[in-house]
């Protein structure tokens, strides 16, 4: 039994390597591909969202608070940048770093507030988050320039706009590796035990002695700093800010969207989810221009996803492949109680039969910790 | 320092504003009361409402106040069909969670399709009595105001009415206090809980119209409305219809008596203040339980 199921593990990783190796291979190959520099502004434009929503993906994914006011974070990311460019005469990069520390040091009030609550009234101080600060960098135009805009100078003087396209690229896809390494590495963290904890059952978490509240806090503060730096080096490429786009409930909408689709428990999930949706928001701008159509294929498409698939495309296409395989994966809560049932009932009788004191199993091997109820 | 005078029209007028607020957050109220739902997609009917009732007007020329004879049953059989039809079908585990974005997403496609229809332009409806006010104690009101707060008032008292002293108001006080409880005494909740959020629709149907009177209407307004609006009911205590209005009418007035010294942008960051001080003092709101159910 053991040796079957671990053959196509074996091969899952090896697969899982090579589209890795293959999708890095793209990645970086192509911008010496793309036909044209409008082309590279899409890439990048999808690289941005693939941040953005692996950003929110901390806080998302591992706790399942769901924050609709992330663009928040973007847009402070964003104006601290660009302030600290033109008012604060620091260079572009320091400035983006800084920056990112800064909206971090505000996000510790901001999640304190907002992380007492759970399920509604936290999505509803999310969104009231993004609205208040649209009020605010519309309203201090004498300090934000309001709705006439901010100019970001470029950090590259001297470079063509295809060269400017070209470094940018790379830039974001330093800060989605950067990302997703990280949330990598809290995955398989203590760290990352205790916010899945959370996301299962709070209440449980807590009363096993996870300091929930803290756990909460931290990763909402590391969701917010990659989603500033995010924002930051957005607002360092494009050069012109507005209010209206930094600070749209829209665009922390397309980051749930973008993660939900490609499955929040997956490293790739909101990066897969940032490749369609992307293409699908570019595409439809190219296709149907200034008419306000693309709010309706976002909606309908979040729409479908909640409804259909709140789990995202990954899961729902490695359950198909497990189907077809006949081989299903085992983690917390893709079992139901009754499968657990199942499983245990299976193993009663695989033990019962000549069931040993010393714990050992009739195939020889030690059952280990495993308990099996009388 | 403004004058009395003035102080006392700025107190009017928040108490007109308040009592709309009070309607429409009474609606919200509903929903999360009977579907443990927060309906962001509440204010984008108001919109949808306030257009219906700005078109009906323009290609025939009828009083908004009539276009209510249709969007009210419209939106009372809209709101029942999406209870029944999408949040039913939504995990119960993640019910609350989900339906935000659910609803988040029949905003989206309502505002996609009224700039579609309508275009982003800024419409008003001009009526012969749009200018027209009266005087009160030394405050002038617009007549328009007044007949908003009026149907609000009105609908807000329907409502009350209908929840204390009707059969099927006992039944959907019922079902929001313990709905396991009043499947058992032979209610059918499924069915009532329908019509409850079909009647959270309607208010917003109501609340539309009134604010199509003397507002300009734009595609993205309901962004602005839904602010306020969730801040009101945060504050008040999720599921309290009593403190969502008391909530309401507070915040309208401090919103219009900080209008005297502030620009309208700032006095409307009162809400978010009121919002984010509820958190951090007293989560569970103000004037109502965390979950307080009465009506």
């Amino acid at each position: 039994m053991p040796r079957d199921s671990e053959r196509p593990r074996h091969t899952g990783r090896f697969l899982r390597l090579g589209a890795l190796l293959a999708g890095i291979a793209v990645a970086l190959s192509f911008p010496s591909m793309a036909p044209s520099p409008y082309e590279l502004t899409v890439g990048i434009a999808i690289l941005n969202f693939a941040v953005l929503s692996t950003s929110w993906n901390f806080v998302g994914g591992f706790t399942g608070y769901i924050s609709l006011g992330h663009g928040a974070f973007a847009g402070l990311g964003a104006y601290a940048t660009g302030l600290l460019v033109t008012k604060g005469e620091l260079p572009s990069f320091v400035a983006l770093f800084v920056a990112a520390a800064l909206v971090a040091v505000l996000a510790i009030p901001v999640g304190y507030a907002a992380l007492r609550v759970r399920g509604a009234s936290f999505v509803i101080v999310s969104i009231a988050l993004v609205l208040i600060m649209l009020l605010v960098f519309q309203s201090w135009a004498s300090f934000t320039g309001g709705s006439r805009g901010l100019v970001v100078p470029r950090p590259f003087p001297g470079k063509l706009r295809s060269e400017h396209h070209e470094i940018f690229y790379f830039l974001f896809l330093g800060l989605l590796a950067l990302a997703l390494l990280a949330w990598w590495i809290i995955d398989r963290s203590r760290f990352g035990m205790g916010l899945k904890a959370i996301r299962e059952d709070e209440d449980k978490a807590q009363s096993l002695g996870t300091p929930t509240y803290t756990y909460k806090l931290v990763v909402f503060v590391v969701s917010a700093a990659f989603t500033a730096l995010a924002g930051g080096l957005y607002g360092l490429w494009f050069g012109d800010l507005d209010p209206v786009f930094q600070f749209s409930i829209l665009s922390g909408a397309y980051m749930v969207l973008m993660a939900l689709l490609g499955g929040v428990r997956h490293l790739y999930g909101p990066l897969l989810g940032a490749v369609i949706v992307g293409y699908g928001l570019e595409y439809s701008k190219l296709e149907y221009g200034d008419t306000p159509l693309h709010l309706v294929f976002a909606g309908l498409l979040l729409g479908v996803v909640v409804m259909f698939m709140p789990d995202g495309v990954i899961p729902a296409a490695t359950a198909l492949i497990a189907r077809v395989r006949g081989t299903g994966e085992t983690s917390i809560r893709e079992l139901t109680a009754a499968e657990l049932r199942d499983e245990r009932d299976e193993r009663e009788a695989d033990v019962r039969p000549d069931h040993r004191p010393d714990g050992k199993r009739p195939d020889g091997k030690r059952d280990g910790k495993r308990e099996v109820r009388q | 320092m403004p004058s009395a005078s003035l102080v006392f029209q700025s107190i009017v007028l928040g108490v007109l504003l308040g009592g709309l607020y009070a309607l429409l957050a009474a609606g919200l109220t509903l929903y999360f009361g009977v579907m443990r739902v927060v309906m962001i997609a509440h204010s984008a009917f108001l919109i949808l409402a306030a257009y219906l009732a700005w078109y009906a007007h323009r290609e025939t020329g009828v009083d908004p106040l009539l276009t209510l004879l249709v969007t009210v049953p419209l939106f009372f059989v809209a709101g029942v069909a999406m209870q029944r039809l999408l949040l039913t079908r939504l995990r119960p585990a993640t019910l609350t969670m989900m339906s935000v974005l659910l609803t988040f997403s029949v905003a989206l496609v309502i505002e996609g399709l009224l700039g579609y229809a309508f275009s982003g332009t800024q419409r008003r409806i001009r009526l012969n009595y749009s200018s027209a006010s009266l005087e009160f104690f030394g405050a002038r009101v617009a007549v328009v105001k007044l007949i908003a707060f009026g149907l609000a008032a009105a609908a807000l008292l329907g409502l009350y009415l209908l929840m204390r002293h009707s059969r099927f108001g006992q039944a959907l006080r019922a079902t929001i206090q313990h709905r396991e409880a009043a499947a058992l005494v032979g209610i059918d909740t499924d069915r009532i809980a329908g019509y409850g959020f079909g009647l959270g629709l309607a208010t917003a149907a109501v609340g539309g119209t009134a604010l199509s009177l003397d507002s300009t209407i734009y595609p993205s307004l309901h962004w602005h409305w839904i602010g306020p609006l969730m801040a009101i009911i945060v504050v008040g205590g999720l599921g309290s219809v009593p403190g969502a209005a008391i909530a309401a009418m507070a915040l309208g007035l401090t919103q219009s008596l900080l209008q005297l010294e502030l620009s309208t942008t700032w006095a409307q960051t009162v809400f978010y203040v009121a919002l984010f001080a509820t958190l951090a003092v007293r989560p569970q709101g103000f004037f109502g339980g965390r979950l307080a159910q009465r009506f």
